[in-house]
């Protein structure tokens, strides 16, 4: 995990949950051993364990910056610091609000960029432009592809070679203010038809050509992804028709939930359980006609300058434990069956992060070309400057 | 007289060389990079790729909605912006006593030590439902909206740049002769045609100046539109922003830009030769 962890005993506290992580099987032995420093202590005493924990091999000096490109609302502060705690090496932040906006920083270059979220459908893009490396998996030795649900885990993989690793997986549907919307709204055509109505001038769509477009796409009986140039004419119709009733155009939407004036939003899951376990009245509805599933993953840019930092990172956030602490915070799913299992049975079984599967049966993953369609794009920038 | 100009002819271009050299690597070269561009073609998967075309100038009505924004709200926001800045500045230069005087000055300037972004983000909390509306509801005044409104977006403005209207003015106000002010009142005239005919005249310099420098910036602004107006107050800038970070369509944002400071250079040039010739003309009543 880091030099300083090598110096230091490692607490009681720590070890014991080591040690359930490790009965439930939900950590290897190795890693156990490693992790504790139980390991470390047989070496020393002669006993010849072969590579005990092979991200000691590389946990030399990391340099002390890293910078991190990631989406609002999506990690605990408390684990950061505590990779810095435990590494010397800062974590810089950049929140985006779109896929698009991270492609267009990457295709213009000098990002400076060690670390990044890239949503499932872009890997194959951003491949074939060569803006990422090709992962090696040795350096992150908490990563276990056996534990992921290739159904989430599939994009990573291009062309036989691992690009990133998974992060969370979840649902894009919308989040409503149930004090304000009577009506309970349980589709996009719904969503739409309530904006222009009774919750005029309170509703919010996303800053992001993907979901918002996809939302209007849903409402008339098309697909998420569709690239339709008369499928989209409509949906920009309707996106436009829509526009005057908006409270706000943004991917930072929980202010505006909060704050009341906004009543209605197009909603990640995870900003859903957080906006519903500070406010009970937030209610989550994964539409019935349509949206979209994904998975994020953690990437490393071509040029990232801090690559050992960078894959200490990834690998510190892909223990099982770190990543259960994040879910607790961020609400979105992991998607490593280690990390759920040590998820408290109230989250394990929260309908918000772990919905019913018949629920998700028209939920589309984004589609790899709807990133790059110039019509998507030209119909998100229309309906923002109409 | 051929062997003395000679030398100062090296001199003087060897002093032009920085200032020349500046203007044509951080000017001249990236406008004609953007020239260029906007006649050019979206490539494939976004950016820019070699080509002739004017389909981006033909699409610039597409835009039109937030070339209107910006024209309206920008000279509205300087103008509010000068209305909130005289009398301050004029009561910091005239009316405040030398001991206070400069830490009311340095009280302008602390806001700019904090970054745009973190002051405007702390506005939306102020401005939404849970600031001023809840107050505006104890005094009887219900459902108020006031973030992602235009006046919103002119609040922010106003707050923003602030500082850059007050300086100006408080500079051509602290140097105005205090001896002219005793002069018109023992002449007999009132505080208010004082005021109009010698303390206002003075200080157009510096209304010109603070005048230009929040118009100027007001007319690239995309920060506080993008938050104070919720997307939904679009200025040009939102619109550069959006084409060259999220569509990705680098000569469409060229040929906007372009015309932006094609707009920019015309009101600029009508605006200097407005404020030179009513000063030439003052110049010459005086006399």
């Amino acid at each position: 995990m880091s030099k300083n962890d090598d110096n230091k005993p490692i607490t009681a506290q720590k070890f014991m949950q080591y040690f359930r992580s490790y009965q439930k099987g939900s950590i290897t032995r190795r890693h156990f051993l490693g992790v504790t420093g139980l390991g470390t202590a047989m070496a020393a005493m002669g006993t010849a364990i072969p590579s005990l924990w092979s991200g000691k091999a590389q946990a030399g000096d990391l340099g002390d910056r890293l910078i991190f490109s990631t989406w609002p609302n999506y990690h605990d502060q408390a684990n950061l610091d505590e990779f810095t705690a435990n590494t010397g090496v800062n974590i810089q932040v950049n929140a985006f609000g779109s896929n698009e906006e991270m492609l267009a920083k990457l295709q213009a270059g000098g990002t400076g960029w060690d670390v990044f979220v890239p949503t499932n459908y872009t890997i194959s893009n951003y491949v074939a432009l060569d803006l990422i490396q090709e992962l090696d998996l040795s350096r992150i030795p908490y990563y276990d592809a056996s534990a992921n649900n290739p159904k989430f885990a599939g994009p990573a993989t291009v062309n036989g070679k691992v690009y990133c690793v998974p992060k969370n997986w979840g649902t894009t549907g919308f989040v409503l203010n149930s004090k304000k919307i009577k009506s309970s709204p349980k589709s996009w055509k719904d969503f739409f038809d309530v904006t222009m109505g009774a919750g005029s001038g309170h509703t919010i769509v996303h800053d992001y050509q993907l979901t918002t477009i996809g939302a209007a796409l849903c409402a008339l009986g098309y697909s998420f992804n569709s690239i339709d140039p008369k499928e989209l004419a409509a949906a920009e119709a309707l996106l436009i028709k829509s526009k005057p009733h908006l409270f706000a155009i943004t991917s930072d939407y929980q202010p505006g939930m909060r704050s009341g004036d906004a009543w209605m939003s197009i909603c990640w899951n995870g900003d859903a359980t957080q906006l519903h376990n500070d406010l009970p009245e937030m209610e989550y509805v994964i539409a019935t006609d349509g949206g979209e599933i994904w998975t994020d993953f953690y990437a490393i840019p071509k040029d990232a300058p801090h690559l050992d930092a960078a894959y200490a990172f990834i690998n510190y956030m892909q223990d099982p434990n770190i990543q259960a602490r994040e879910a607790a915070v961020h609400g979105y799913a992991p998607t490593d069956s280690r990390a759920i299992a040590l998820q408290p049975p109230s989250l394990a079984s929260d309908p918000i992060l772990h919905p019913a599967e018949n629920l998700m049966n028209g939920l589309e993953f984004g589609a790899a070309q709807t990133l790059t369609d110039p019509v998507r794009a030209e119909v998100m920038a229309r309906f923002k400057s109409a | 007289m051929r062997e003395d100009k000679k030398p100062g002819r090296w001199l003087t271009a060897a002093l032009l060389a920085p200032t020349s050299l500046w203007f044509l690597v951080m000017l001249i070269f990236p406008l004609i990079v953007i020239l260029v561009f906007s006649f050019g073609e979206r490539a494939a998967v976004g950016g820019y790729a070699p080509g002739f075309t004017l389909e981006h100038y033909a699409n610039l009505p597409s835009r039109l909605k937030a070339f209107q924004n910006t024209m309206i709200i920008a000279p509205a926001g300087t103008l509010l912006s000068l209305l909130v800045a005289y009398p301050l500045a004029y009561f910091l230069a005239l009316r405040v006593s030398r001991r206070y005087k400069l830490i009311l000055l340095i009280l302008v300037i602390v806001p700019f030590w904090t970054s745009l972004l973190v002051r405007t983000y702390a506005w939306i909390f102020i401005l939404g439902g849970r600031g001023i509306p809840t107050l505006l509801e104890f005094i009887g005044f219900e459902g108020v909206r006031l973030i992602n409104t235009p006046g919103a977006v002119l609040v922010g403005i106003v707050y923003g740049y602030l500082p850059l209207m007050v300086f100006p003015i408080f500079v051509s106000l602290e140097k105005l002769d205090k001896t002219l002010l005793e002069a018109s009142s023992d002449l007999g005239s009132s505080p208010l045609k004082t005021f109009m005919q010698i303390t206002l005249p003075l200080s157009m310099p510096g209304i010109a100046t603070g005048c230009m420098l929040v118009f100027i910036l007001l007319m690239g602004e995309f920060l506080i539109p993008a938050f104070l107006g919720g997307g939904k107050v679009f200025f040009i800038g939102n619109a550069l922003v959006d084409l060259f970070l999220q569509s990705r369509n680098w000569p469409f944002g060229a040929a906007v830009s372009v015309t932006l400071v094609v707009i920019m250079l015309i009101t600029v040039s009508l605006y200097m030769r407005m404020t030179l010739r009513s000063k030439t003309g003052r110049d010459e009543s005086l006399m």
